[in-house]
Formats: C-alpha cells, sequence, structure tokens
C-alpha cells in the first residue's frame, strides 16, 4: 500500500493539482483528434491486438505496406513487390534510404525481426496466427509453438537490406492484406535490447518508422503522436500532431466533437444518428466493416438437428426490419455470411434472399408445422447474446419475430463479454448470437474462420466443406480462388449451420474541418492521408 | 491512545485480508478468463500465454503467488494493459482521481457546513430553504443526469469548460469537482443543519449563552464542535469513496482516473488488476474509518475510552 498517511495524500494531491495547473493547455491549432473508444490495451505493435489501438500503430509505424485513405493497399516501406509463379514467395523490395525515427538506417532483417518476435512464445502475442493460419508461412506454426526457436527456420528471410522474401506453404493472394503494420512492424534491435517494450511506450525511448513519432501517452487519457521527420514520405504529412483520446463513453464522446474537442469520433450513440443524420449530414459517416453477425443454431439441440427448423427460423427473421426499425445502428442486412464488403468476391446468398418477407414468412411457417411444431407444440429457445444495447435489442427483435410468425418461445440470456465467449464453447445455448470480426476485408476470412469444420463450439463436421477450402488455398489467382471460396460459402449456407443477419457498420462523426476521410472497409484510415482546414 | 491505534490497525489489517482472500477466489468463479477472444488460437499459443501469467497453475498457487507478490509490494502484470504492471496503472490513475476527490471533499465540506450552519441558525428563513432545496436536488438528481446537464450549458452552450478530458489544466476539474462534490454538500449540510439544532439545545451551550458570550463566539468555540462530530463520521468513509474516484465522474467527464479501471478490470477479468484496486479501495476505506475515530476521539473526550 502506497500513501497510507494523509500528509503523503495530500502531498501527492497537490503534487498532481500543480502538475494539472502548470501544463499550459495544448494548442488545439493544427491537431487531430480523434476518439478511440476504449483505452488500447498495447502500445507494443507486436503484441496489441485492439482495432482501434491498431490506428496509433498505424501511424507510428509502417508495414512492407501501406493502406491509403480508402483503405486499398499501396507501397509502404517496400517500393515494390513480386509474386513467383507458383504463388507462394512473394519477394518485397524495400525503398532506398529509409530511416528509423532516431536516424538509424531501417534495414529488412528488421522486419524479419518483428515477425520472429512476434511468433516467439515469450512475447506471448495472440497475434502469431497471422502468419501461421491466415497465411501459412513456412515454420511459423512450430516457431509459434515453441518447437524451435532457431530463427532460421522461419520462411522470412533478408537476403539483403533492402529485399525481405516470404516463403508460403500454400498460395495466399491475400498476404498484401497483413503486410500492413499491425501485423509486420519491424524491430528496431538495438533499442529493444537496450529498454526492453519501454521502446514501444516511453516515449523518451520510442523508435518507429512511421509517418508519426509517440510524444507523450497518458493512460485512460491519450496518446500524442508528432509528425515523423525522417518518414521518407515526410513533406507530403499535412497534419503535424495527432492525439488519440480514450473515449469510453460514447455519449460524452459526442458532447467532445461538438465541442470541437474531438475532431473524428470512435462511435456514435446509437440511439442519435437519426437525429445527428438530419442536424449534420456531411459529418456522419457509416459505412461497412468487417464485423459479421449471425445466430448459430446449436447442432446438439435435437429440435434443431432438422435442418426445416432451422431454415424456418433463419426464414422467418426479417432482417430490414430488423435493422431499421427495432436496432437502427447502421448495420447493413445481409444473406450470406462472407460476402458483401469485398467487391471482387461474387458470393451466394441463402437462397430464400429474392423473396418478399411474407413469402418467407410463409415458407417458415410450412417448414415448421411439418416439422411438428405448431401452438400446442411449440419450440422452445434459449438465444445467448452480449450485454450491449444494440445486440440485446437484436436478439429481443428476433425473439419477437420468431414469436409472431412461427410461435417459437425464445428467451434471450444477455451475458458479459467474456462469459458469452464462454459459453460458446460450453455449449450452454441453443441459438448463438454470433459475431466475428474478419482479419482483412476479404470472405476468405470469415470462411477460413469455420476450418476445420469439426472444431469444437459448432460441432459442424463437414468433410466436403474442408475439401473445398483446400482446394480455394491451392489457387494463386485471386478471381480463381473467390470462385473456389463461393462453392465453400454455398456448402455452409446450404447446411443452415446459421442465420447470417447483418454486416455491422463503423459509425463516425468527421469533422468538417478534416479533409480526406473516407470510408475504409479494412477500418483504415491513417492520419498521414488526412489534411486539416 | 496508541493501543487504540494499534489495534484499530489490526483489526483492519484482518478485514483487508479476509477482503482480498475472498475477492481472490470469487472473482475467478466468474465465466471466461483473461484472455477469452472469438479468435481461436492455437491450443500450444494458449498454454504458453497462460503460462506466462501463471494461469495455468493451481488456484493455490495463484493465490500463494500473489500473497508472496503482495509482500514485496509487486501486483504483478495486467493482462488487459499489457503494457503496464498493477503497480503502473494504480500510480498513473491515482493522482488524477486523488486531486479531483481532495477538491471535491473541500468544497463538500466547506459549502456543506455553511450552508448547514446557516440553515440552523435561520431556521425557516431563505437561507434554510435555499440550503434544504440545494440539498434535495444533490441528493435526489443522479450524477450521471446532473453531469450531462452542466457539459451541455457549460461546456458546449457557454463553453466556459471543456466537455471531457483532461487537457486544460484546471478549467478541466471545474465540472467534475463541482458534480462529485454536489450529493455530498447535501448530505454534509443536512447533516450539519440536524446535527447544529440539536446542539445548540445541549445545556453548555445555553450556559455559554447565560454568560452573555457572543453569538458567533458560541458558535465557534462551543457550538460548531459538537456539530461536526457526526458529519467528521460521514467524511471518513465518503473521503475514502471521493478520492479513490467515481466511476460515474470519471466516465461522464473522460478523466483518466482510477476509477473506470475497478469494472473494466472485472470485465475484462483482469485479475491482478481487480486485486491490486480491491486493496487499494479495501486500505484506504479502512484507513479513512481509523482516522475518522481518531478525530472523533480527539473531538468528544466522551469516545476516547470505548477503544
Amino acid at each position: 500500500m502506497k500513501g497510507t498517511g494523509l500528509s503523503n495524500w495530500l502531498a501527492s494531491a497537490a503534487m498532481a493539482l500543480a502538475l494539472a495547473v502548470a501544463s499550459p493547455a495544448l494548442a488545439t491549432d493544427g491537431v487531430l483528434d480523434r476518439g478511440i473508444g476504449s483505452e488500447w490495451s498495447s502500445l507494443d505493435p507486436h503484441v496489441n491486438f485492439d482495432a482501434a489501438a491498431g490506428w496509433i500503430q498505424s501511424d507510428a509505424y509502417e508495414g512492407l505496406v501501406n493502406f491509403d485513405g480508402e483503405g486499398k493497399v499501396i507501397p509502404g516501406a517496400a517500393e515494390s513487390w513480386e509474386v513467383s509463379e507458383d504463388g507462394k514467395t512473394y519477394t518485397f523490395r524495400l525503398r532506398e534510404g529509409l530511416k528509423w525515427s532516431n536516424g538509424d538506417p531501417l534495414v529488412a532483417q528488421q522486419f524479419v525481426d518483428g515477425i520472429l518476435r512476434t511468433l516467439n512464445p515469450e512475447t506471448a502475442s495472440e497475434k502469431g496466427y497471422y502468419f501461421y493460419s491466415v497465411i501459412q508461412i513456412k515454420g511459423a506454426e512450430a516457431l509459434a509453438n515453441g518447437e524451435t526457436t532457431d530463427p532460421a527456420t522461419l520462411g522470412v528471410t533478408a537476403p539483403d537490406d533492402r529485399t525481405v522474401v516470404v516463403e508460403m506453404e500454400t498460395p495466399a493472394p491475400h498476404i498484401l492484406d497483413i503486410m500492413g503494420s499491425f501485423q509486420v512492424a519491424p524491430l528496431h534491435g538495438p533499442s529493444y535490447a537496450e529498454a526492453g517494450s519501454a521502446v514501444f511506450i516511453d516515449p523518451a525511448k520510442v523508435v518507429g518508422n512511421g509517418a508519426y513519432v509517440i510524444k507523450e501517452v497518458v493512460p485512460q487519457s491519450h496518446v500524442l503522436l508528432e509528425a515523423n521527420p525522417n518518414y521518407w514520405d515526410a513533406a507530403n504529412v499535412s497534419i503535424k500532431q495527432v492525439k488519440y483520446h480514450v473515449t469510453e463513453d460514447v455519449v460524452t464522446e459526442l458532447k467532445r466533437f461538438q465541442a470541437g474537442e474531438i475532431d473524428i469520433t470512435y462511435d456514435i450513440p446509437v440511439n442519435q444518428i437519426d437525429q445527428l443524420k438530419a442536424d449534420m449530414p456531411d459529418e456522419v459517416i457509416i459505412g461497412p466493416s468487417t464485423e459479421v453477425t449471425y445466430y448459430t443454431f446449436n447442432l446438439t439441440k435435437p429440435e434443431l438437428q432438422n435442418i426445416d427448423v432451422r431454415r424456418a427460423l433463419s426464414l422467418a427473421i426479417d432482417r430490414e426490419l430488423l435493422q431499421e426499425k427495432i436496432v437502427k445502428g447502421g448495420a447493413i442486412p445481409s444473406y450470406s455470411y462472407a460476402g458483401g464488403f469485398d467487391p471482387t468476391y461474387q458470393g451466394p446468398t441463402i437462397p430464400e434472399a429474392s423473396m418478399t418477407q411474407a413469402d418467407r414468412n410463409a415458407k417458415a411457417q410450412e417448414l415448421m408445422a411439418a416439422a411438428g411444431f405448431g401452438p400446442d407444440n411449440p419450440l422452445k429457445l434459449n438465444i445467448v447474446t452480449t450485454v450491449a444495447e444494440d445486440r440485446i435489442r437484436l436478439a429481443q427483435g428476433i425473439s419477437l419475430m420468431w414469436k409472431q410468425t412461427l410461435g417459437v418461445e425464445a428467451s434471450v440470456e444477455s451475458l458479459e463479454r467474456k462469459a458469452w465467449l464462454d459459453s460458446f464453447y460450453a455449449g450452454t445455448w441453443d441459438v448463438f448470437a454470433d459475431n466475428l470480426v474478419g482479419d482483412f476485408a476479404g470472405a476468405e476470412t470469415f470462411l477460413a474462420y469455420m476450418r476445420p469444420s469439426a472444431d469444437a463450439g459448432y460441432n459442424w463436421d463437414k468433410p466436403e466443406f474442408d475439401a473445398q477450402m483446400d482446394v480455394a488455398a491451392s489457387k494463386a489467382d485471386r478471381a480463381e480462388r473467390n470462385v473456389e471460396l463461393a462453392k465453400a460459402e454455398q456448402i455452409l449456407l446450404d447446411d443452415v449451420l446459421f442465420a447470417p443477419i447483418a454486416i455491422e457498420p463503423f459509425r463516425r462523426l468527421v469533422s468538417k474541418k478534416v479533409k480526406g476521410y473516407a470510408v475504409s472497409v479494412a477500418g483504415y484510415n491513417n492520419s498521414q492521408f488526412l489534411s486539416l482546414e | 491512545m496508541i493501543r487504540f491505534v494499534v489495534k484499530r490497525l489490526w483489526n483492519g489489517a484482518l478485514t483487508l485480508a479476509a477482503l482480498v482472500t475472498l475477492t481472490f477466489f470469487v472473482m475467478r468463479l466468474a465465466p471466461g478468463g483473461p484472455f477469452s477472444k472469438n479468435r481461436k488460437l492455437s491450443p500450444e499459443v494458449i498454454a504458453n500465454i497462460e503460462a506466462t501469467y501463471h494461469l495455468d497453475e493451481p488456484l493455490w498457487m495463484q493465490f500463494g503467488r500473489f500473497v508472496w507478490g503482495l509482500l514485496r509490494l509487486d501486483l504483478g502484470p495486467s493482462t488487459r494493459f499489457r503494457d503496464y504492471s498493477v503497480g503502473d496503472i494504480i500510480a498513473s490513475g491515482l493522482p488524477y482521481s486523488l486531486t479531483i476527490g481532495f477538491w471535491a471533499v473541500i468544497v463538500a465540506t466547506t459549502v456543506g457546513i455553511a450552508l448547514g450552519v446557516a440553515g440552523a441558525l435561520r431556521r425557516n428563513g431563505f437561507t434554510d430553504y435555499a440550503a434544504g432545496t440545494i440539498g434535495v436536488i444533490g441528493i435526489a438528481i443522479p450524477i450521471f443526469v446532473i453531469g450531462p446537464v452542466m457539459q451541455a450549458v457549460f461546456a458546449l452552450k457557454l463553453s466556459w469548460v471543456p466537455v471531457g478530458g483532461w487537457n486544460d489544466g484546471w478549467r478541466s476539474l471545474i465540472l467534475p469537482v463541482i458534480v462529485l462534490s454536489l450529493p455530498n454538500i447535501a448530505y454534509i449540510s443536512r447533516l450539519t443543519r440536524t446535527s447544529m439544532i440539536e446542539t445548540m439545545r445541549e445545556n453548555y451551550v445555553r450556559t455559554a449563552r447565560a454568560k452573555g458570550i457572543g453569538e458567533w463566539r458560541t458558535i465557534w468555540r462551543h457550538t460548531l464542535k459538537g456539530t461536526l462530530l457526526p458529519v467528521i463520521a460521514y467524511l471518513g468513509p465518503a473521503t475514502a469513496a471521493i478520492i479513490t474516484g467515481s466511476i460515474l465522474i470519471e466516465t461522464i467527464f473522460a478523466l483518466p482516473g482510477i476509477g473506470r479501471h475497478f469494472v473494466d478490470a472485472a470485465l475484462n477479468r483482469d485479475y491482478p488488476l481487480v486485486m491490486g484496486i480491491t486493496l487499494l479501495y479495501g486500505g484506504l476505506l479502512i484507513l479513512f474509518n481509523i482516522a475518522t475515530d481518531l478525530v472523533r476521539a480527539w473531538l468528544d473526550p466522551r469516545l476516547r475510552h470505548d477503544g
């Protein structure tokens, strides 16, 4: 116990007050103020797993590739790259004269070191799976599992100071989506050896290679970044200071936006969207994110083993009405699992997507009756969801639709997030309000999640699906691969393992003085591509 | 007196020990763990992360590790905020909570006592009704209503102070301090008023008056001391609660204090942080209670021998 005495307490209070009074209000001119929701869980680029903290990371570090204002892949630290004939080897060519923020030269091996650190069990990072699961880099899994510690076994090498070679077990055209700073931030060895993890957190010790450098870190308050003069494209970085504020409370964040304290918010209070759209139409930006919501059926429950029952439940959900009148959070109703936001992917939808809701309801009633359920013998279910307000409303809406259309008695059980996750594997649900955030803006990230199909939780054992995913994984060409992925999604949807519900939105208020902010499905809106009026 | 203090401290330590032991085991009953994610990590990676944080050990061993750390003043690493230890987090958040709490206690006691005394002296007069009204408002309207209303008026409409954050020095403090002190002003003024009215009826006060001592001198020398006893009894635990940070205030005004961590840590199953903050809250509460008893004993000789 620190500060046990009254005098100690007074002393620290007085000191803190002195600090508060002494620090002059930072000039708001030229500073971009961005909300990030909850506090970052880590500023260590090889450990951080939060999307919002990823924005700070994208400003402070640059990967082999970067993402432009609209989230499209553009050259980053690498000015170009080549793909081998079989699609398994990517050779990245770094720009000439790249430097760290402290002026040290940035060399190819430091990208290899970054990946090695992420995979190293001692780092206890959850991001290693990007390298052995999302794409399969040679040797990555063995390193992550601690089967070997030999860095030479990794399929990422630096034959010279400007070349990074990535060798994979199978072709993966989506590799570029995970070559940004969120996954492959380089590691400045000398400062890390000296200061350890402080090199990512302590502004006095931070060394980065992004457009900005971390200048100030106040937990639960903010992270201040300043333009990095040693960044290769520093001349084109318009905003010189960026401040990421912790904005845990969405209502306070809105007020801070209205008062001009925040320029780009993290979210918008759901119940005020309509009003804000009317009041400030140009400042409300709502677009699709890589998060999908779907209601998973428990295949171990005898009643739900009948595919017609599952199909009826899926059909009886009026997805449009749900989002427009009940949840009203800006989500996009969805009839597929993996498609919808990736324009290169033409995936399947549930076959009844083209029917009217009235026809869908009629068909659902028929299927339900045929399965032996009716007013005298109603199907009883429990829906397990999280406690977030819009999730509860969604579950209640669906429960109501099932009741009205099918006479199903569905109770809604809302659990806080960790308990909700736990209950999934415990199987203590009939219908699970599932959601998944993709690793990149592509269909494959979602389909790969269902693989192997026999994995715990879903209790879905479908060798055809796994085989089809293997076929897709063998294709190096993105278009060909998407065709095969669509077939896999068809197998998934045909089994009505779950009812697709919606693509979740991102919601932001962006001040009129911020220029260059565009909808980015992948969620990247680097400050370097923005400017202030 | 020393025996009294030692005895109270010893009892406090026992209470604290019981509190942390109970918290340690009860929080593990909640489903889910710090690294539950809806990403399927390979079992090896999960095992490795759990081993890093000793979550793979039997519970009694983890408890032993916690106690051993505690003896060395090491509360362990946070699992939610991977960059920081629990000690770092408390050290970073506490000064903010202390600053706001310190000023809120000052404002609440001075304004509260002044209003209470004024009300008692001019019973049923304008001041009394005004103080009574403020009291009712302060107690009846919750912080989560008053806070946003004040933000709307003083920050959005008048732009006198910022809506939230801690970026404008003392100006950032004004609203949170006012909002945090309001319910306490209300409570303290009611306590003071009632107590003052009672004290004024006491024989020793009447005697003082009868001796012809002036009105203010009577109040200052004789009445106030007796009046403040219940206020001080209230202030002890209230101060502990105020300075350890109010989660509502910190959330509404986006302040980087310690209060928000408590709920956040529990929701994220950050076991070490939950333990650290429980210890801090429990310890402060016990200490302030002891301090309160000491001050009361000093003010009222009758209490000194209760031990």
